[in-house]
């Protein structure tokens, strides 16, 4: 095969999954609305666990004082970051959570017989964006105003940094995040592991800079959640070591590899059920 | 085709002592057990062939279903379907085979059927005007042309039944697992089902496995049939053969004018059933003639049946017997 022809099966390959994807997110979007009524109250929902989220802003501001060496302005980047990723993370969570129900039913049955990647269905199938849409419009405003009110330079490594950094929280929380969810396949039940690694993520929900050095060191390299919300703010304030760069770049690749090698390792303890 | 040699699955279980006791016991201790869904299974399938597969509940029939289709990995043995080994799931593979299962369903509960059809053409990439062509093709075959803009969860068992069918068929392949799509369905639906299957394969020349709980689909749609208990193959051939497998019998029903005497009928054969002035007798095929004519002698008879076997209590002894 030569290189053109399989760039040529590489685009159409990535187009086709695109379109698979925007498919998903549309079906779920009109699944969705059959429901109004649950579709709304699950804005609703969503719209007060943001109010709660707000308040820290609300206290960190009206207090006024420096934490971890971060102005209240900065502070609100970070748990702008914070509450935008949980959008994100909420459009994927029912896909990961409904898979240990799909592994004690048996419902993957119809979807390992497709030629697709069993992987990128399990993920995108079930896409909700009743949870996205509070949370990314308030997560943007809260960083577009910390930005602004600290005083931070809008210039385009500032700006596409925090971009990529964004983009490799994005791809560390798939990864990061599908793990633990995983173990279904051997377990079957594991809600009590999927709510450890929901409070897991509510780490986030101020700086890391707020916890003890031992703690920042494990949620960054061990189990680097921390990476996900703190380091587009981190880069922005300039306080990325070279190290921290590359490791913060480097970490939602080594994770999606491990994620890649756990799940095919999974489906093959798939055992299905019903007959 | 499709060859299958040796193929085996166990599955790992473990037992639970009744009550709180054995649950609190269980959780700290269970005892591994295995079990042999299937069990050293041979067979081939020819290209374009129709096969039944028949046995009684936990047989292994979907458990084999599921090794051909590469949902489950075997514990041993080897199959191949068109070349491919299943449980590799190359996707030149899975654009090959289809499959349809009575108790499990592809299409999204909420939205109009031909929604998770549009889904299908693009996951199994299908041009344009081939899937408007093989909608409109098998939609006025199935009879649903009316229905593909209804949500799935508004349909009646036997249209979501024909929905699933169409969905497994989008991307035309050349073989196709069916297991137990009939069942839960009313007579008529049935009938509609089996007269597809059977008009589709004839113009397609599809390869397909149907395992199924109603006789008559395998009758009507099934030259061949194969027939697993306790997971292994117990009979493989024709359903009209299989009386003669179990003994070559036939079944002689008298009516009489008098009650029948039991100690009279007793040295012809095996008496099925003895009621008043009708008599059932299993008799040997070979013995029919003379039978018949001591019988006729004998007894006052009125009226006179000669069968065969039935095929489900052939099918039942082969479940008990073997």
């Amino acid at each position: 095969m030569n290189v053109k022809t399989y760039f040529s099966k590489l685009l159409h390959r990535f187009t086709r999954y695109f379109r698979l994807l925007f498919l998903f997110a549309k079906f779920s979007l009109m699944a969705q609305a059959e429901y109004r009524l649950n579709f709304f109250s699950g804005v609703t929902v969503e719209c007060g666990y943001l109010l709660v989220k707000l308040s820290y802003v609300a206290v960190v501001t009206m207090a006024g004082v420096n934490i971890g060496g971060l102005s209240p302005d900065e502070i609100v980047i970070f748990i702008g970051t914070y509450i935008l990723m949980t959008g994100i993370y909420m459009v994927v969570y029912p896909s990961f959570s409904s898979l240990s129900q799909k592994v004690r039913e048996g419902s993957l049955d119809m979807l390992i017989v497709k030629p697709v990647s069993l992987q990128f269905m399990l993920s995108f199938q079930n896409i909700d964006f009743s949870m996205l849409i509070p949370n990314a419009a308030a997560g943007i405003i809260l960083i577009v105003t910390g930005w602004y009110q600290a005083g931070l330079p809008v210039t385009l490594v500032s700006v596409s940094g925090f971009i990529l950094f964004l983009l490799s929280g994005v791809f560390l929380t798939y990864s990061l995040f599908l793990l633990p969810h995983l173990l279904c396949f051997w377990l079957v039940s594991n809600r009590g592991i999927a709510e450890i690694t929901a409070a897991v993520w509510d780490f986030n929900n101020m700086p890391q800079l707020i916890y003890g050095k031992w703690m920042q060191r494990l949620g960054t390299f061990i189990l680097p959640v921390f990476i996900i919300t703190n380091f587009p703010g981190l880069f922005l304030l300039d306080r990325l070591t070279p190290f921290l760069l590359f490791w913060g770049l480097a970490a939602p690749v080594l994770f999606f590899i491990l994620c890649r090698l756990v799940f095919s390792r999974a489906v093959k303890h798939y055992t299905s059920a019903g007959g | 085709m499709i060859q299958v040699e040796h193929l085996t699955r166990n599955f790992e279980y473990y037992t639970k002592a009744t009550g709180l006791k054995g649950s609190v016991k269980n959780l700290f201790h269970r005892e591994k057990l295995i079990k042999e869904a299937v069990k050293d299974v041979s067979f081939c399938v020819e290209k374009g062939e129709i096969i039944g597969l028949l046995g009684p509940n936990g047989a292994g029939k979907t458990t084999t279903l599921k090794m051909l289709s590469g949902i489950l990995f075997p514990s041993s043995g080897s199959a191949r379907v068109d070349g491919f080994i299943p449980w590799e799931r190359k996707d030149e593979f899975k654009r090959k085979f289809s499959i349809v299962m009575g108790q499990k369903n592809q299409l999204w509960w909420d939205l109009p059927a031909c929604d998770s059809f549009y889904l299908n053409k693009c996951i199994f990439d299908i041009s344009d005007g081939e899937y408007r062509r093989t909608i409109s093709e098998l939609s006025e075959l199935l009879d649903v042309k009316d229905l593909l803009n209804v949500q799935v969860r508004r349909l009646s068992l036997g249209e979501r039944m024909k929905m699933e069918i169409l969905a497994a068929l989008i991307h035309r392949p050349e073989i196709l697992f069916l297991d137990e799509p009939t069942i839960g369905l009313d007579l008529i639906s049935q009938q509609k089902i089996r007269e597809f299957l059977r008009s589709y394969r004839e113009e397609h020349h599809t390869t397909i496995i149907l395992t199924s709980h109603y006789m008559k689909d395998i009758e009507e749609l099934c030259p061949r049939t194969v027939i697993i208990n306790h997971g292994q193959v117990v009979y493989d051939g024709g359903l009209l053969e299989m009386n003669r497998v179990m003994g070559d019998k036939k079944r002689l029903t008298i009516k009489t004018s008098a009650p029948i005497d039991p100690s009279c009928l007793a040295p012809f054969g095996t008496v099925c059933s003895l009621n008043g002035c009708q008599a059932t007798l299993e008799i040997a095929r070979n013995n029919l003639t003379q039978v018949s004519s001591r019988l006729l002698s004998l007894l006052p008879v009125e009226d006179f049946t000669v069968t065969d076997i039935p095929i489900e209590e052939s099918v039942a002894l082969f479940y008990q017997n073997r």
